[in-house]
């Protein structure tokens, strides 16, 4: 990838952070440390490596995203504005009543969404029935997943990775937002899931770990899918809680913000100095030209 | 006397039927399918069925993926693994995401009479109930079971149906009329309304027979499914006799029963006498024998009947 594309999608990923603040703003709180953490590879799928017609969301060909981490949904309802599926104003309704951009995700509120998750462990499971009968379709579409490090305690998960091995999905990319945090502290210290890598692979998938804010690794390696033929693709994402607020980065209280006014302030001039230090790569972009 | 089908075979055979005729018909085994009478179906259909292994929630949730993409998964295993089990799933992956996924609990109710509670399902007609848009079936004999098949494939939207295990009566003619949410009046009567569903219809059925030849004229009607419910049937069988009789291998919490006075104590309230398993786990032994613990045999039924319509 050159230089000019990778600055696109860092813009598009402060336009993103700039919508999950405004969902913020309009419901008042939020799951915003999952959302912030996840946001590189939900741009990477919607503004890269996703074939996909926001003006034909129910194409039968279009590759599939499921948000197994339900409570990420913000950052999928800003993708999904940010991509055209719907009028960025709908954002705006979050936490209003009968909002189409809920708590967490329902696909008969909103066009793009495929799935209605938020009960950890399920994402999974139905992204592998959607790959199985892809399959038989004889289509070339992808089913990607994205997976919080925290949700991978449920059990259900490991019934999922079993029976995606052992039917040889190939056409599934797992990214696991490891970052490391979920409500009671250090995921690790919870309960903890190393050796993951290991944990993956015998469960008979390929794994790769990246950096998951480094748009460069995320669309590397998800381009190359399957890693390995006959078997299901996981890339364990490096992230950072909060990602882009400084004053809530890799802090667990803010996995659910209740934003302030006084905080809201703060996350605003944290996503400018993005902005400003994104114009200063352009102009170095430009004057290499 | 009446002749015996086995419900399982009748099951698999009528689900081969269907997907011959459906090619998006497709099967999910969790080491199920060979139980399920759908031993041939991975030959017959190649690539049509799928083995997951003894993992019954995650079934629950491929077979949600499948449907996105057309296709109508069938999951049938022991009933209580496919619904007490993997509730959360059924619940979100197939109800929330109205899903077109058919499961199937088989061997249901007491009918694995010796394996005990964690076996028996005298519960999953109460739990799935409760989930919007699903379709609860409970056919009571093989040519309805036969029939339940092929209109749960042909609905759209997520279904449980409900069969047991050993060998149960013929008791409908095969031109029987039978259409989901819409229950079958099996004999018109005026004293009181026996109402019967699944694996112990046929005890119904011969209950009522007792009734008659004692005098008593019983309108039987079969609610095969349990939702949605026939109201009309009910409340008008509730205003012409006045009294109801519900008969049901399930608990009586949550079951036909209370399906039943959840309207008629609303619209039409009349006495209504359930006949199931009161609140304690079912013991274990021979089927039949279970059966006549729990007041299930036809002979109990019309003792519990003719004391119901002394009691003024």
């Amino acid at each position: 990838m050159d230089s000019k594309e990778i600055l696109k999608l860092e813009y598009t990923a402060l336009n993103i952070r700039r919508n999950i603040l405004r969902l913020i703003r309009a419901g008042g709180s939020g799951h915003l440390g999952g959302a912030l953490s996840s946001v590189e590879i939900v741009t990477a799928l919607y503004f890269d490596l996703m074939n996909i017609d926001p003006g034909k969301p129910k194409w039968p060909k279009r590759d599939r995203f499921v948000l197994s981490a339900g409570h990420k949904c913000l950052v999928l309802y800003a993708a999904l504005a940010e991509r055209g599926f719907f009028d960025v104003s709908v954002l705006d309704t979050y936490g209003s009543l009968d909002s189409p951009v809920p708590g967490h995700p329902n696909m008969h509120k909103l066009p793009g969404v495929e799935t209605n998750t938020g009960a950890l462990g399920h994402g999974l499971s139905i992204a592998g029935g959607m790959a199985l009968g892809l399959r038989m379709d004889k289509f070339q579409s992808r089913v990607f997943v994205v997976m919080g490090d925290g949700e991978l305690a449920e059990g259900s998960n490991w019934e999922a990775a079993s029976a995606a091995s052992m039917h040889k999905l190939d056409n599934i990319l797992v990214f696991v937002d490891r970052n490391q945090l979920q409500i009671s502290g250090r995921t690790v210290d919870v309960m903890s899931y190393e050796p993951l890598s290991d944990r993956w692979r015998s469960f008979g998938w390929s794994v790769r770990i990246i950096d998951g804010h480094d748009f460069e690794a995320i669309i590397g390696n998800a381009r190359q899918i399957p890693f390995e033929k006959g078997k299901p693709s996981v890339i364990i994402a490096d992230t950072i809680k909060s990602k882009g607020l400084t004053f809530a980065e890799r802090k667990v209280n803010y996995h659910y913000w209740k934003a302030s006014q006084e905080e809201m302030e703060h996350a605003k001039r944290d996503l400018d100095a993005i902005e400003k230090s994104l114009k200063e790569k352009t102009n170095m972009i430009a004057g290499n030209v | 006397m009446f002749e015996l089908k086995d419900p399982r075979k009748t099951f698999g055979e009528a689900v081969i039927e269907a997907a011959e005729k459906n090619p998006n018909v497709v099967v999910l085994s969790a080491d199920s399918s060979s139980g399920s009478g759908l031993k041939d179906f991975p030959t017959l259909f190649p690539g049509r069925h799928f083995e997951f292994g003894i993992m019954e929630q995650g079934v629950i949730g491929y077979a949600s993926g499948l449907a996105t993409t057309g296709k109508i998964p069938v999951f049938a295993a022991i009933a209580p693994f496919v619904t007490a089990r993997p509730f959360e799933m059924f619940r979100n992956d197939l109800g929330y995401m109205n899903q077109n996924v058919k499961v199937v609990g088989r061997c249901a109710s007491l009918t694995y009479d010796q394996l005990g509670s964690t076996h028996h399902s005298i519960d999953d007609i109460a739990i799935i109930r409760t989930i919007p848009g699903v379709t609860v079936i409970n056919p009571g004999d093989p040519v309805t079971i036969k029939k339940a098949v092929h209109a749960m494939i042909n609905h759209m939207g997520p279904c449980y149906l409900k069969i047991g295990s050993p060998h149960m009566p013929v008791l409908y003619e095969e031109d029987v009329d039978f259409s989901l949410g819409k229950g079958i009046v099996i004999k018109e009567g005026h004293d009181v309304v026996l109402i019967g569903t699944g694996t112990v219809l046929s005890k119904t059925v011969v209950a009522a027979r007792l009734l008659e030849e004692s005098g008593i004229s019983v309108r039987l009607i079969d609610i095969h499914t349990i939702k949605p419910l026939d109201r009309d049937l009910i409340l008008s069988a509730a205003r012409e006799t006045g009294r109801i009789v519900t008969v049901e291998e399930h608990f009586i919490t949550g079951g036909l029963g209370s399906a039943i006075a959840e309207i008629c104590s609303q619209e039409y309230p009349v006495k209504i006498k359930m006949i199931g398993i009161g609140d304690h786990y079912a013991s274990n032994g021979p089927y039949e024998e279970l059966l006549r613990k729990y007041g299930l045999q036809p002979d109990q039924i019309k003792e519990t009947v003719v004391k119901f319509l002394q009691d003024k």
